[in-house]
């Protein structure tokens, strides 16, 4: 009998879900992964401003979608490979636009945090010292000035790669890397006191990067993509987007966050 | 003038252009040189930072094979009770622990036991068969982990059933951190409780959190209260970098330190001793440290190269372009420089050659006198000369007398020395202005240009006549010889070469039919 009934809720949620002419294909489960990264995710209390836009996202779509936590490089590789369907925050640049397809959702600046006692007052002040060496996590791409910059440190093996944040900090304290790169999803870091004392905060001088949710170009065909990125549209359209990010930013921070 | 002038600014040049070309295809091969070992350094960093990555991404994937493994035993506990002692050692007999999971100490079950249900629990583990169990360390605390069941079974003598991970905070952090993120998460370096050696060796544990059945667990808080215990595997370090899959790189030297400070107390792993003792240390050496996160902990991965890594990826041609462009610059440099002085040397050796065939044209092979051309042409300017200014000059002929039969008594190479020191006598007799040729066989013949008066021409020939009296001393031997000289004056004794000539010749020959040794003079 309840076997019965919840068949029956199935199909007529189903029928609604095709019915539908603006809804996402539902017919196959699809995968969504999260990287840990301040307050995009934290994988040690499961929560982060991208889970929640997945939990909306894929209660707006009526989809199965499996959610699950990779590093950031492996994303990319997968998303290219077409194993894997989605992914949140995600930047563009020439490279990702051949397999990846964006929604846009908010846009932020990048900052670079430096050692106070490095001497660094501007970007240049870093390249230009050959014994400072910069942090960046490994798969990352930044705004147009932070990238020349991450370029041209590799060339001259000034970049130490990391899976992830945290040890980014630690060596930053620890002095192993006078410099790294960083957004607003960071600043929590940025409030205890000794990681505050000892750094200071330069900004790049470029436009705010749209940051969005990635799709498979593999995986998902064309019109596909349309469907999930009027989902994303929706969202910002009816304020969805910039309640979760007020949850996490003082309301002007999250305003200029996703009102671009 | 036109024709002085080529070869003065033809000389000029060479000099300048062979160095030109020198220091401008060595500067050339400097730049070359320069930009192919840079190519070469930028390729070499290149291929670092590619084994930098797949080293890290082997480790990764080493890591998430074992966690696939895991939350295999992890997924065998959503379908049946943690107490399910057969379940989990029939899974694990299953899997076959072999060489592929070789790092895998144990696989562990660990239950969550509140203070309360304690003395239950572990009447409850006595009853199984496990005599004497209880959760060790002691002490009173607010909640228990003690592990229920290991697989592979020990048996017993080491057993360590009922030890109480929780209470060790290195162990503790990951349980917890697992529990809350509900993934798999790993100790940071710890000694292993099967480890019974002296010195400890490098191990990780990593956890995955079970939950009861049908409970919800999408917040921490609800995952923090439906824990009801673990599933474990341990690992010692060497063992699991042992079994990674692909190949190190040559060349390499890997060390794998707990957390982001590289310090030797945190060393879990190194390998590729370096091979580079005692050689001196090279600039180029590259050297990374990765921070990686592998199931939420840190390790830092650090990689640096020996030479050997240098020898296999290098491809450093600046030594072949160094010294190709140097030999290239000085070829073309000589090459430059013969091209420039080329015509100088050959002009020069056109007109050394022309000098020389000259010089054998006009002279006697044997003494080196002018020959019978050469005289004649002096002959004719003396006549010519003398006719112009009203001058007189003499003509002397001279034949050594007996010559012959020293030619025939010792031989035509005493002959030829006779000759030659002949030849000598007269020229250091004449002045500097006279001209002595040798005419034929033992014949000589002396032009005494400008002559003041014909007594002067005849003491001369007198002179040369007692100069050819003094004894040769030739080849050990002494030899007396003589000469018949005949003495002709332009223009008493004729105006022309014939007559002259002829005048000359008479009278040396009316000397001979005197009786030699003597000199007469044309009449």
């Amino acid at each position: 009998m309840l076997i019965r009934c919840v068949l029956a809720l199935w199909i007529v949620f189903g029928s609604l879900g095709t019915a539908s002419a603006s809804g996402p294909d539902c017919s196959r489960p699809y995968t969504l992964a999260l990287h840990d990264h301040g307050l995009l995710y934290s994988a040690a209390t499961d929560t982060g401003i991208d889970k929640d836009v997945a939990d909306e996202l894929i209660r707006r779509s009526g989809c199965k979608v499996t959610v699950s936590l990779m590093a950031r490089a492996r994303i990319w590789q997968l998303i290219e490979s077409g194993a894997l369907d989605f992914s949140l925050s995600g930047i563009n640049n020439a490279e990702r636009d051949k397999f990846a397809a964006f929604a846009w959702y908010f846009s932020n600046k990048y900052y670079l945090l430096v050692r106070k006692d490095s001497g660094v007052s501007n970007r240049a002040d870093f390249e230009r010292n050959e014994k400072l060496q910069l942090g960046v996590i490994r798969g990352f791409r930044y705004s147009e000035t932070a990238n020349r910059l991450v370029d041209r440190l590799q060339a001259t093996n000034r970049l130490s790669q990391a899976g992830g944040l945290a040890p980014l900090y630690q060596t930053l304290i620890l002095n192993h890397i006078q410099g790294m790169i960083i957004e607003p999803f960071d600043y929590p870091s940025l409030e205890e006191k000794q990681i505050r004392d000892l750094s200071t905060i330069i900004e790049f001088n470029d436009p705010a990067v749209p940051h969005g949710l990635i799709m498979s170009k593999k995986a998902l065909p064309t019109a596909e993509q349309e469907k999930w990125r009027s989902l994303v549209t929706e969202m910002r359209r009816d304020g969805t987007m910039r309640r979760i990010f007020e949850k996490y930013f003082k309301p002007d921070l999250a305003a200029a966050m996703v009102e671009f | 003038m036109a024709s002085e002038r080529t070869p003065i600014s033809a000389s000029r040049l060479p000099v300048f252009l062979p160095w030109l070309i020198l220091v401008v295809t060595l500067a050339l091969t400097w730049l070359v040189w320069d930009h192919e070992r840079q190519l070469a350094r930028k390729e070499l960093r290149t291929q670092f930072a590619f084994v930098l990555r797949e080293t890290v991404s082997r480790v990764e994937q080493r890591v998430a094979g074992y966690e696939q493994m895991l939350r295999g035993v992890q997924g065998l506990f959503a379908t049946t009770a943690l107490t399910n002692r057969r379940a989990l050692c029939d899974y694990v007999e299953t899997l076959q622990l072999d060489a592929n999971f070789s790092a895998i100490q144990v696989i562990g079950v660990i239950e969550q036991v509140p203070l309360a249900s304690k003395p239950a629990h572990e009447a409850r583990m006595q009853q199984l068969g496990f005599t004497g169990y209880a959760i060790h360390p002691e002490g009173e605390r607010e909640v228990y982990a003690p592990i229920i069941q290991r697989e592979p079974d020990a048996g017993g003598k080491h057993s360590i059933l009922g030890l109480d991970p929780w209470a060790d905070p290195a162990r503790r952090v990951a349980m917890e951190a697992a529990r809350d993120s509900g993934m798999a998460a790993i100790t940071g370096k710890v000694r292993l409780a099967i480890d019974r050696r002296q010195e400890a060796q490098p191990g990780f544990i990593m956890y995955l959190p079970i939950f009861a059945h049908g409970q919800p667990r999408d917040s921490v808080a609800q995952r923090r209260a439906n824990l009801i215990g673990w599933v474990y595997a341990s690992f010692y370090m060497d063992e699991f970098m042992a079994g990674l899959y692909g190949k190190q790189a040559p060349g390499i030297t890997l060390a794998i330190y707990d957390e982001a400070n590289p310090v030797e107390a945190a060393l879990m792993y190194r390998t590729g001793e370096s091979t580079d003792k005692g050689l001196p240390a090279i600039e180029s050496l590259l050297s990374a440290n990765e921070y990686m996160v592998v199931a939420g902990h840190t390790w830092t991965l650090s990689l640096s190269t020996q030479r050997e890594f240098e020898a296999w990826y290098g491809r450093d041609v600046s030594s072949v372009i160094a010294v190709t462009g140097a030999g290239l610059g000085v070829a073309l440099a000589l090459l430059a420089w013969l091209m420039v002085t080329g015509r100088a040397r050959a002009l020069r050796m056109a007109a050394e050659m022309t000098e020389e065939l000259r010089h054998v044209a006009q002279h006697d092979p044997l003494t080196g006198l002018p020959n019978r051309a050469l005289f004649s042409d002096r002959l004719h300017k003396e006549l010519a000369r003398a006719k112009r200014h009203d001058g007189q000059f003499a003509l002397v002929f001279l034949d050594l007398d007996h010559f012959k039969p020293i030619n025939d008594n010792y031989g035509h190479a005493i002959g030829d020395l006779v000759l030659q020191q002949v030849a000598l006598r007269l020229k250091d007799t004449v002045r500097e202005s006279d001209t002595v040729g040798r005419i034929g066989g033992d014949e000589f013949v002396v032009l005494v240009p400008e002559l003041a008066e014909s007594d002067a021409a005849l003491s001369l020939a007198e002179k040369i006549r007692q100069v050819i009296r003094q004894p040769f001393a030739l080849d050990g031997r002494q030899l007396d010889i003589s000469c018949s000289l005949g003495v002709a004056i332009y223009p008493d004794d004729g105006i022309d070469e014939i007559s002259l000539t002829k005048r000359a010749d008479e009278a040396m020959y009316r000397a001979k039919d005197d009786g030699r040794d003597s000199v007469r003079r044309a009449s």
